[in-house]
């Protein structure tokens, strides 16, 4: 009897941790959604209080009265523009790294490895410097240039080791049949490497979400903003209304967070295999 | 290679090239660029003055750059410490038998990892807020009303306060990691243990610990790579004050070029940045591989 209950206290103890660990995760989140709901003067009251009148005014104001929706607008065009050519120069490049045997190959694989060890931020003013002396600053296509060029190291890395595990005989079997090399890569080896693309997709999709700094220093106009800055605005604007501030905060954070609780899975499994590999 | 296979060289250089170039534009050419602006006395406007080596040379002396690395250099150590050792308390806890909800704790622990960090920041300048902030509000609750203060206006305390969501961000993504890690050992690794007598603790010491080598490297060099390059998290929640107290590298380079605008300044500043990450990440990488007999991966 007494071995027991020393046994299930030992089993309640870590249970006990990790549940007030993952409460702690989620917390934050929680408490921007109901005091988001929340007037100032009740916030004011007891920022930690659960809302007496729930109401959606702030959300109305800001998707209404700010250039949220626009910035909005600008993360997803930058996101999807930036993961397509990811995917696509990822694709090609891994691709021929991967399965040719050139004078410069090593040396363009090493390229693209310094390219991960350089920290972004050391770019930040010598980008700055470029891309005003070549005009490119605060355009729609701005961030797509940076995001594209960063995201690449990752992907040509994942798609070359891919690559290599796949068999040759494959692209064999079709040049017998007649397939132009073009047409193999394309629609043969392009599907089989869909689950290391979706990988990719994932890992790039949140780093480009939430990208801040380039956004930051390249972007000056309020119409081409991404989601990230624009919020920092709202801190000069509402810094006396915490409710509002935290629904905007709330509405940044959301689409990430749907993804996220949606493919939570894929998705934890995808960051961790890039990590670990990259 | 079959010759079936075979392709023309300058044809896979062609499909190669846009890739490539777009690559270089963004990488290369503006390293290429700090280098050479570095020389030069710079405003950004048209007149520039030749230098020398007097840039680099103030950024090594600015006591300011040199705070911010030591703040890099406090934050790597301190999250080294508390992202990957409390990820490894709880990825082992997290394995054991008699754990329910396997599944719910590991996507609530991931899940502050895919949040934008300035949002991340923001939501902890809330917790520390003076009048409104959780931290206080709890502290009053309790009955502690005189430790109340605002917290992020003390200079001695800021960067362990900074600290803390910095930690918090990762863990999860570290336990993840040292999950996928533990789930690849053998079981019977840990049963013959248990038989033999090893109890919880010493299981994870001199077991867990040394089988899963390799992975806690490859986590100790992402976390000091990711730890020069704090930005976004100081930006929202402290923009480097009070004063420089919580400044790191990133933001140092931040302010001196586009709110002082000393351009040659602080491209030569971005080439020391580069120089030093590359120096710790590479340098730690190495020591480690040499001190543990790891394989390099």
């Amino acid at each position: 009897m007494k071995k027991e209950n020393k046994g299930s206290l030992l089993h309640w103890i870590p249970n006990a941790l990790l549940m007030v660990f993952s409460f702690t995760c989620i917390f934050p989140a929680i408490w921007l959604f109901y005091s988001s709901l929340k007037e100032k003067a009740e916030f004011y009251h007891s920022p930690i209080a659960l809302p007496q009148h729930p109401s959606f005014q702030h959300y109305i104001d800001i998707l209404t009265k700010s250039n949220f929706i626009t910035w909005l607008g600008n993360s997803i065009r930058n996101s999807g523009l930036a993961l397509f050519f990811i995917l696509l120069f990822g694709f090609i490049i891994g691709y021929f790294l991967s399965r040719y045997r050139f004078r410069g190959r090593n040396m363009l694989y090493g390229y693209f490895l310094l390219g991960m060890l350089v920290p972004v931020h050391a770019l930040m003013v010598p980008m700055y410097v470029l891309f005003t002396k070549a005009g490119l600053t605060d355009n729609w296509f701005t961030l797509v240039l940076p995001y594209t060029a960063l995201g690449l190291p990752i992907s040509v890395f994942l798609v070359e080791s891919y690559v290599k595990s796949m068999p040759i005989e494959v692209e064999e079997a079709a040049a017998i049949d007649g397939s132009s090399r073009y047409r193999t890569i394309f629609s043969i080896i392009l599907p089989m490497c869909v689950p290391i693309l979706v990988t990719i997709g994932i890992i790039q999709f949140f780093y480009v979400w939430n990208e801040f700094t380039f956004s930051l220093i390249l972007i000056d106009s309020e119409k081409w903003m991404t989601v990230p800055v624009g919020i920092t605005l709202f801190k000069g604007q509402f810094s006396t209304d915490f409710p509002k501030m935290m629904t905007a905060m709330l509405l940044a954070i959301f689409p990430a967070m749907l993804l996220y609780f949606i493919f939570s899975k894929q998705i934890i499994k995808g960051m961790v295999a890039g990590a670990v590999k990259g | 290679m079959k010759t079936c296979l075979k392709m023309k060289k300058s044809s896979i250089f062609l499909c190669m090239l846009p890739g490539l170039l777009w690559y270089s534009f963004i990488i290369l050419i503006p390293v290429i660029l700090a280098g050479y602006y570095g020389f030069f006395d710079w405003s950004g406007g048209a007149k520039k003055t030749f230098v020398g080596l007097q840039n680099f040379i103030e950024v090594m002396k600015d006591p300011v750059f040199r705070k911010s690395l030591f703040n890099n250099i406090y934050l790597t150590v301190v999250c080294l410490i508390g992202q990957i050792g409390i990820a490894f308390i709880l990825a082992f806890l997290l394995s054991g038998r008699h754990i329910k909800l396997k599944g719910f704790h590991r996507v609530m622990s991931y899940f502050p990892a895919v949040l934008s960090a300035v949002v991340v920041g923001f939501i902890w300048s809330l917790i520390y807020d003076y009048n409104y902030g959780l931290l206080n509000s709890f502290l009053t609750f309790i009955g502690m009303g005189d430790k109340v203060q605002a917290w992020l206006n003390n200079d001695k305390l800021v960067l362990p306060l900074v600290a803390i969501p910095l930690i918090w961000q990762y863990i999860g993504y570290y336990m993840i990691i040292i999950m996928s890690a533990l789930a690849s050992v053998d079981s019977e690794i840990f049963e013959m243990a248990e038989i033999d007598g090893a109890s919880g603790w010493k299981k994870a010491v001199y077991i867990t610990l040394p089988l899963i080598k390799n992975t806690l490297i490859v986590c100790v060099t992402l976390c000091i790579a990711g730890n020069m390059k704090i930005f976004d998290l100081i930006y929202s929640l402290t923009n480097g004050g009070p004063g420089y107290s919580s400044s790191v590298m990133a933001m140092y380079a931040y302010k001196t070029s586009f709110l002082s605008f000393k351009m040659g300044y602080g491209s030569a500043m971005s080439i020391v940045i580069l120089i030093v990450s590359l120096i710790l990440v590479g340098g730690s990488r190495s020591l480690l591989l040499r001190f543990t007999g790891g394989e390099e991966i």
